[in-house]
C-alpha cells in the first residue's frame, strides 16, 4: 500500500467564544491516498467545513487546535510556521470554495487573479507568455473560452465563474483539491456538468479531491470513499458503494432513508427527528444518542470507538448490528 | 360584519390581531399605527444598544432643556430682562476691576498698556505709568451672577447660549422638515414614473450636489437679507432637491418592486393613491433618518453664515464667535475662554449629537450595519 | 469608455452654462443703485458724470443685451472691470487668485484623502471592531466641529500661544520690503516646482506598481523617488534662481501650513471613518478568503485585495467632498485672510462688487464641476463594473 497523501490523526478543534468552547471537530481520523476522492457529508454545522479550513489552516481567529495532527506526505501541517504553511497553500492543497462565485475580486481581471497565484508559487517565476499559455490550457481543461481570461468576473455567468475557480484551483498543480459545496448555488444541469468536469480532470491529472457537501446524492456520484459527519464527529467512513448499499451507522441510515428514490424500489421513509446538538454543550458519550432509535444505556455513557467491519468500512456505534437494510421498517 | 363565532382576545400587536382589525374594516392608517407601536418597542431596544446614539439623544435633550429654560427664568423673575436679555441686556452697575497702567503687559486682566489706554474710551488718556484705574469689568469672567460671564457688550453669555439653542432647534426643524418632505415626494415620484420626470429630477439633484452649498448661500445672502426662517427654507429647498432625493428615490425604487404595490394597482389604486398611501409611508423611515443629517448640516450652515455676518439674526452661536473675533478676543483665547469656547462647543456638540442619533437610527433601519 | 467620457464632458459644459446664467441674473438683480453707490455718490459731481458712468458700465442697455455682451466677453476671457478696484480688470484679479485657491484645495483634498484612507485601512486591519466607540466619537466630533471656530482655535493655539506659525495672511509684509520678486511670481514658481515634483513622484509609483520584475519595480520606485526629490532640492538650494527666491518662497509656504493643515484635519476624520467601515465590510467578503488561501501574505491581502476594493465607496464620497472642501476653503481663506477665490467671493459679495462676484462664483463653480468630472473618471478607472456598462 503506497504511503498515504493525507492523514488526519485524531484531530480536535474548538472555537473559543464568549459563552464557552464550541467543540467543532472531535477526534476525527481518516486517510486519503493519492488519486483518491473522498466525500464528507453531514448537516450544516457538523464540522465538515471546519475540517476543510483546518487542512489549509485558514481557520478563524478564535479557533484552537487542541490535539491531533494533519499530515501531508508525512509533514504535520499544524506544526509549521505561517510562512511555511503559506508556501504549501495552493501549491500542495487548493480549494474550491462554497459560493465560489463571490470568490473573485471584482476589480481585477480573472486571468490576473490566476496569475497572482502562480507568481506566488512557481520558482523560477513564469514569464508573461508562459503564464498566459498555462492559463489558456487551464481554461480549456475546464471548458471555458481562453479569451475570457482578460475579462472581469462580473462578465462571467455563475457557472462560468465556478469553472474558472476550478481552473484557478488547478493552476499550481496541487496534490489535493478541496471542493466545499462546489455546486450548491448552481442549477441542476450546471451542477451535473461541473461534477463530470471534476471527475474527468481528476482522472486526467491524478490528484486527490475531497468533496464536502450536505447533498449525499451529489457526493455519491463522484467519490470513491465517503465519510459521514455528525456534530463534529466522523461516525462512518467507507467505500461509497458499500456505505450507500448498506449503511451501518444509525445516522447514515436515517439520512439515506429520508430521501425517496426516484428510480429505485418504493420504500418506507424514516425521517430524522429532533435537531443537531448544541456544540457548546454536546451530549455525553455518543453525540447522536438523543435522536437515535437504537440507543442504549451504553451509548449514553461510553464513547463509541471506530470499529473496522471489513473492506475499509469503519463505524463508530455500539449497536451498528441492529441497523437494518435500507427500506426495512424500523420499530 | 358581526362575529358569529366567539373570538378570543389576542395579545396586542400580533399578526392575527392586525388581520382581525383589517377584517373589521379598520383603515390603513389604523393598522399602520398598530404595526408602528409594535415595531417601535423593538426598534427602541435596538437603538438603545448603540451607546453612542444614546449619548447623542441625551445631548439633544440637554440642549432642548436649555432652549426652554430662559422662558422659565424670565417668568419666575430669576432673570430680569434688563440684565439678561441676550441682545440688549447690560449690567447697570457692573463690578469694576482695578487695572494698572504698565509699559509692558503681563497680566491681561489686571494690567493695561498705552495702546489699551488710547483705544478704550472709558480710560482717561492722561494716566501715568503705575497709576491705577477702576475699569468696568467687560467682558466679565464667569461668576455666580453670570454663569458663563459676559460678552464684550456686557450681555450674559449663558442667556445668549440658551437663546441660540432656540434658533438652532427652530432652524433645524424647519430645514429638516422642508428637505424631507420635498425629497420624499420627489424621490417617490421619480421612482414611480421614471422616464423624463425622473431624468429631470436626477439631473437637478446632480447639479445641486456638485455646487458648493456655502458659496451659493453667500451669494444668495447678498441678494436676500436672510432672516433665520428664510435661511431654513433655502437650506430645505437645496437639500430637498439634492442628494437626499437621490437616496430616497432608491428606497422608493426598492419598495416599488414589492408585490403589494402590484396588488394595490390591481385593486384599482390610481397613481396618487399608490404614491401617497403606499410608496411614501414605506420610504418614511429613511426620511426620518435623513432629517437628522439635515439638522446637522443646517446648524453648521447657520452658524457659518452668522459668523460671516451674512445672517440677519439677533442672537446665534455663530454671531457670538463673530463678535469675539471682531473685538479681537479670539487671540486671547486663554484669558477670555468663555467668549470663545462655549459657543463653538455648542455648535459642535449639537451638530454631532444629531449626526450620532442619525447613525444609530441607520443601524436600526439597515440591519446590515448592526454589530453582531 | 470614451463615450462615457464625452457624455460627461458635454454634461459639464451644459451645467456650467446654466450655472453662469443663473449667477449673472441673480447678481445683476441685486437691489440698489450700483452707480449711485459706487461712483456718483459725490453730490459735487455734475449729473453728466452719472450718465457717463452708466454708459461706461453698459448699464443703460436692456438686460438681455447686457447678458449677451457679458457671455461673449466671458468666453473671450474678459470678465469685466471690478467696481471696487476700478479700473482693474476682473481677469487680473481672478488670474492672481485662482491658482492660490487651487493649491489650497488640491493640497488639502489629496492630503486628507490619502492620510484618511491609510489611517482607516490600518485601523480596520489591526483593531477591527475594538475601540469602535472611541474612534467613532472622536471622528464624528472632528468632522462636525464648527469649522470657523475650530480654525480660530487652531490659530490661537499654534500661532498666538505657541508661536510656531504665522497668524494669518498670505505673507509677512515686513520680510518682503526689499524683495526683488513679486509675491505672485514667487508663488507660481513654488506652485510649479511642487506640482511637477508631485506629478513625477506619482508617475514613478504607478510605473513601479505595473512592472512585473520585482527588482526593476523597486529600482523605479525608490530610485525614482530619490531622483525627483533630489531634483527639487537642487532647484531650491542649488540653482541660483531658486536660491535667491527661497526665503520668500519659504515665507509663503509657512503661511500656507496652518490653513492647509486645518482644512485637512477636519475632513480627515470623515474619510478615516468611512474607509474603516468600508474595509471592515470588505474584509468579510469571500474573495479575501480566496486570497489568503492562495498563500498571499497578510500585507498583500490587505493592500492588494481588501484596500483596493474598499477604495470604491470611499471614492464615491470624493464626489461630495469636492463641494465640501471648496466650501471649507472659502471659510479657511476668510478666517486666515488668505487672498484666494473664496476670500474675494465673500468680500465682493458683501461689498457688491458685481463683476468680481459673478466671476468668482463662476470659477468656484468651474472648480466644482471639473473636480466632479475628474472624480467620476477616476471612479471609472477604479471600478471595472462601471466602465463596461458605461452608465453613471
Amino acid at each position: 500500500m503506497s504511503r498515504p497523501l493525507l492523514e488526519v490523526d485524531h484531530l480536535v478543534m474548538n472555537y473559543k467564544t464568549e459563552k464557552g468552547d464550541v467543540s467543532a471537530v472531535e477526534d476525527v481520523t481518516f486517510t486519503l491516498h493519492s488519486g483518491e476522492s473522498l466525500g464528507l457529508v453531514g448537516e450544516s454545522g457538523c464540522g465538515k467545513t471546519s475540517i476543510a479550513m483546518s487542512l489549509l489552516r485558514l481557520v478563524a481567529e478564535n479557533a484552537v487546535f487542541k490535539s491531533g495532527e494533519i499530515r501531508l506526505e508525512g509533514t504535520n501541517l499544524l506544526a509549521l510556521s505561517e510562512e511555511e504553511m503559506r508556501q504549501r497553500r495552493w501549491n500542495d492543497i487548493s480549494m474550491v470554495f462554497q459560493g465560489a462565485m463571490n470568490a473573485w475580486n471584482p476589480v481585477y481581471r480573472v486571468g490576473d487573479q490566476i496569475r497572482e497565484a502562480m507568481d506566488l508559487h512557481f520558482r523560477p517565476r513564469l514569464s508573461t507568455a508562459e503564464s498566459n499559455d498555462r492559463i489558456d490550457r487551464l481554461f480549456n481543461l475546464v471548458g471555458l473560452n481562453p479569451a475570457m481570461a482578460d475579462r472581469y468576473p462580473h462578465e462571467f455567468s455563475g457557472g462560468m465563474r465556478q469553472r474558472a475557480i476550478i481552473a484557478m484551483a488547478l493552476s499550481c498543480d496541487p496534490k489535493l483539491i478541496i471542493a466545499d459545496e462546489p455546486t450548491t448555488a448552481l442549477d441542476v444541469i450546471v451542477q451535473d456538468q461541473i461534477l463530470q468536469e471534476l471527475k474527468k480532470i481528476q482522472a486526467e491529472l491524478g490528484m486527490s479531491i475531497i468533496y464536502i457537501s450536505h447533498d449525499i446524492a451529489v457526493i455519491a456520484e463522484v467519490t470513491d470513499t465517503i465519510g459521514v459527519m455528525y456534530a463534529g464527529k466522523l461516525v462512518e467512513i467507507g467505500p461509497t458503494s458499500e456505505v450507500f448499499a448498506r449503511p451501518r451507522h444509525p445516522y447514515t441510515f436515517l439520512l439515506l432513508s429520508s430521501t425517496p428514490s426516484v428510480t429505485g424500489p418504493r420504500r418506507k421513509l424514516a425521517p430524522l427527528e429532533g435537531e443537531p446538538p448544541n456544540l457548546l454543550d454536546p451530549p455525553p458519550a455518543c453525540r447522536f444518542h438523543p435522536r437515535c432509535p437504537w440507543a442504549t444505556d451504553r451509548c449514553r455513557t461510553e464513547e463509541p470507538k471506530a470499529e473496522d467491519i471489513g473492506g475499509g468500512h469503519l463505524v463508530a456505534c455500539w449497536n451498528w448490528q441492529e441497523v437494518p437494510e435500507i427500506g426495512a421498517m424500523i420499530k | 360584519m358581526t362575529d358569529l363565532i366567539e373570538r378570543p382576545e389576542l395579545p396586542e400587536g400580533t399578526a392575527d390581531e392586525v388581520a382581525q382589525k383589517a377584517a373589521r374594516g379598520a383603515s390603513l392608517w389604523r393598522i399602520r399605527w398598530t404595526l408602528f407601536r409594535r415595531s417601535a418597542r423593538s426598534n427602541w431596544k435596538l437603538f438603545r444598544a448603540n451607546r453612542v446614539g444614546l449619548a447623542g439623544l441625551v445631548i439633544i435633550a440637554i440642549w432642548g432643556l436649555a432652549a426652554i429654560l430662559p422662558t422659565i427664568f424670565f417668568a419666575t423673575g430669576y432673570w430680569t430682562n434688563t440684565v439678561y436679555n441676550p441682545v440688549t441686556g447690560l449690567e447697570r452697575n457692573p463690578p469694576t476691576i482695578t487695572v494698572t497702567l504698565v509699559a509692558e503687559k503681563t497680566d491681561p486682566l489686571r494690567e493695561i498698556d498705552l495702546r489699551d489706554m488710547l483705544l478704550d474710551q472709558r480710560i482717561p488718556d492722561d494716566l501715568q505709568i503705575g497709576e491705577t484705574f477702576d475699569r468696568p469689568l467687560q467682558p466679565a469672567p464667569p461668576s455666580l451672577r453670570h454663569w458663563l460671564g459676559t460678552d464684550p457688550l456686557g450681555r450674559d453669555i449663558t442667556s445668549q447660549l440658551m437663546h441660540g439653542a432656540r434658533a438652532a432647534f427652530g432652524l433645524g426643524a424647519i430645514a429638516a422638515t422642508v428637505t424631507v418632505v420635498i425629497a420624499t415626494i420627489v424621490g417617490s415620484i421619480s421612482a414611480y414614473f421614471g422616464g423624463a420626470l425622473d431624468s429631470l429630477f436626477m439631473r437637478l439633484a446632480d447639479l445641486l450636489i456638485m455646487i458648493p452649498a456655502l458659496a451659493v448661500l453667500i451669494v444668495l445672502g447678498a441678494i436676500i437679507r436672510f432672516e433665520l426662517w428664510h435661511l431654513a427654507l433655502v437650506i430645505g429647498l437645496l437639500g430637498g432637491f439634492g442628494g437626499t432625493a437621490i437616496v430616497l428615490k432608491s428606497q422608493a425604487l426598492a419598495v416599488k418592486v414589492k408585490p403589494f404595490i402590484d396588488a394595490a394597482r390591481v385593486a384599482g389604486g390610481g397613481h396618487a393613491h399608490i404614491i401617497f398611501s403606499h410608496l411614501v409611508p414605506n420610504v418614511m423611515p429613511l426620511s426620518f433618518l435623513y432629517m437628522m443629517f439635515t439638522v446637522t448640516a443646517a446648524i453648521q450652515s447657520e452658524a457659518t453664515l452668522s459668523f460671516l455676518g451674512l445672517l440677519n439674526v439677533k442672537t446665534s452661536w455663530g454671531l457670538m464667535i463673530n463678535l469675539a473675533n471682531t473685538e479681537g478676543y479670539l487671540l486671547q483665547g486663554g484669558t477670555y475662554w468663555w467668549l470663545v469656547f462655549p459657543a463653538g462647543l455648542a455648535v459642535t456638540l449639537l451638530a454631532a449629537a444629531f449626526f450620532l442619533v442619525g447613525r444609530a437610527m441607520d443601524e436600526v433601519i439597515n440591519p446590515r450595519l448592526r454589530r453582531r | 469608455m470614451t463615450r462615457y467620457f464625452t457624455r460627461r464632458l458635454i454634461q459639464m459644459v451644459v451645467l456650467f452654462l446654466v450655472f453662469i446664467t443663473l449667477t449673472w441674473f441673480l447678481l445683476y438683480a441685486l437691489p440698489g443703485d450700483i452707480v449711485a453707490q459706487k461712483f456718483a455718490g459725490n453730490p459735487n459731481l455734475p449729473p453728466e458724470a452719472r450718465q457717463i458712468a452708466i454708459e461706461r458700465l453698459g448699464l443703460d442697455k436692456p438686460i438681455h443685451i447686457q447678458f449677451a455682451d457679458y457671455m461673449t466677453d466671458f468666453f473671450r476671457g474678459d470678465f469685466g472691470t471690478s467696481f471696487n478696484q476700478y479700473p482693474r480688470p476682473v481677469t487680473d484679479i481672478i488670474g492672481e487668485r485662482l491658482p492660490r485657491t487651487i493649491v489650497l484645495f488640491l493640497t488639502a483634498l489629496v492630503t486628507y484623502y490619502w492620510a484618511g484612507f491609510i489611517a482607516g485601512k490600518y485601523l480596520a486591519w489591526r483593531r477591527g471592531k475594538r475601540g469602535e466607540v472611541a474612534i467613532t466619537v472622536g471622528g464624528v466630533g472632528l468632522f462636525t466641529v464648527f469649522y470657523p471656530w475650530f480654525a480660530l482655535v487652531m490659530i490661537w493655539l499654534f500661532a498666538a500661544q505657541l508661536g510656531w506659525l504665522p497668524i494669518s495672511k498670505f505673507l509677512d509684509p515686513g520680510e518682503w520690503r526689499n524683495a526683488p520678486f513679486g509675491a505672485n511670481q514667487v508663488f507660481m514658481r513654488l506652485f510649479w516646482t511642487v506640482a511637477i515634483t508631485s506629478a513625477l513622484l506619482f508617475t514613478a509609483q504607478i510605473v513601479a506598481s505595473k512592472l512585473r520584475d520585482l527588482g526593476a519595480a523597486r529600482l523605479v520606485r525608490w530610485g525614482g523617488t530619490a531622483a525627483v526629490i533630489a531634483g527639487f532640492l537642487y532647484y531650491w538650494w542649488g540653482l541660483s534662481g531658486g536660491v535667491e527666491m527661497r526665503p520668500y518662497a519659504g515665507d509663503i509656504a509657512q503661511h500656507l501650513l496652518l490653513p492647509v493643515g486645518v482644512l485637512t484635519l477636519v475632513n480627515f476624520a470623515g474619510i478615516m471613518l468611512l474607509t474603516r467601515s468600508s474595509m471592515l465590510e470588505t474584509m468579510s467578503e469571500d474573495f479575501i478568503l480566496t486570497a489568503r488561501a492562495k498563500g498571499l501574505s497578510e500585507k498583500a491581502v490587505r493592500d492588494r485585495h481588501a484596500a483596493r476594493t474598499a477604495l470604491l465607496p470611499v471614492t464615491t464620497s470624493l464626489v461630495l467632498a469636492v463641494a465640501t472642501v471648496l466650501d471649507g476653503g472659502i471659510i479657511t481663506e476668510t478666517v486666515f485672510s488668505w487672498p484666494g477665490m473664496g476670500e474675494i467671493l465673500v468680500t465682493s459679495v458683501t461689498s457688491e462688487d458685481i463683476p468680481v462676484a459673478v466671476a468668482a462664483f463662476s470659477f468656484i463653480g468651474v472648480l466644482a464641476l471639473v473636480g466632479h468630472f475628474v472624480v467620476d473618471m477616476l471612479y471609472g478607472v477604479l471600478d471595472p463594473r462601471i466602465r463596461v456598462s458605461g452608465s453613471s
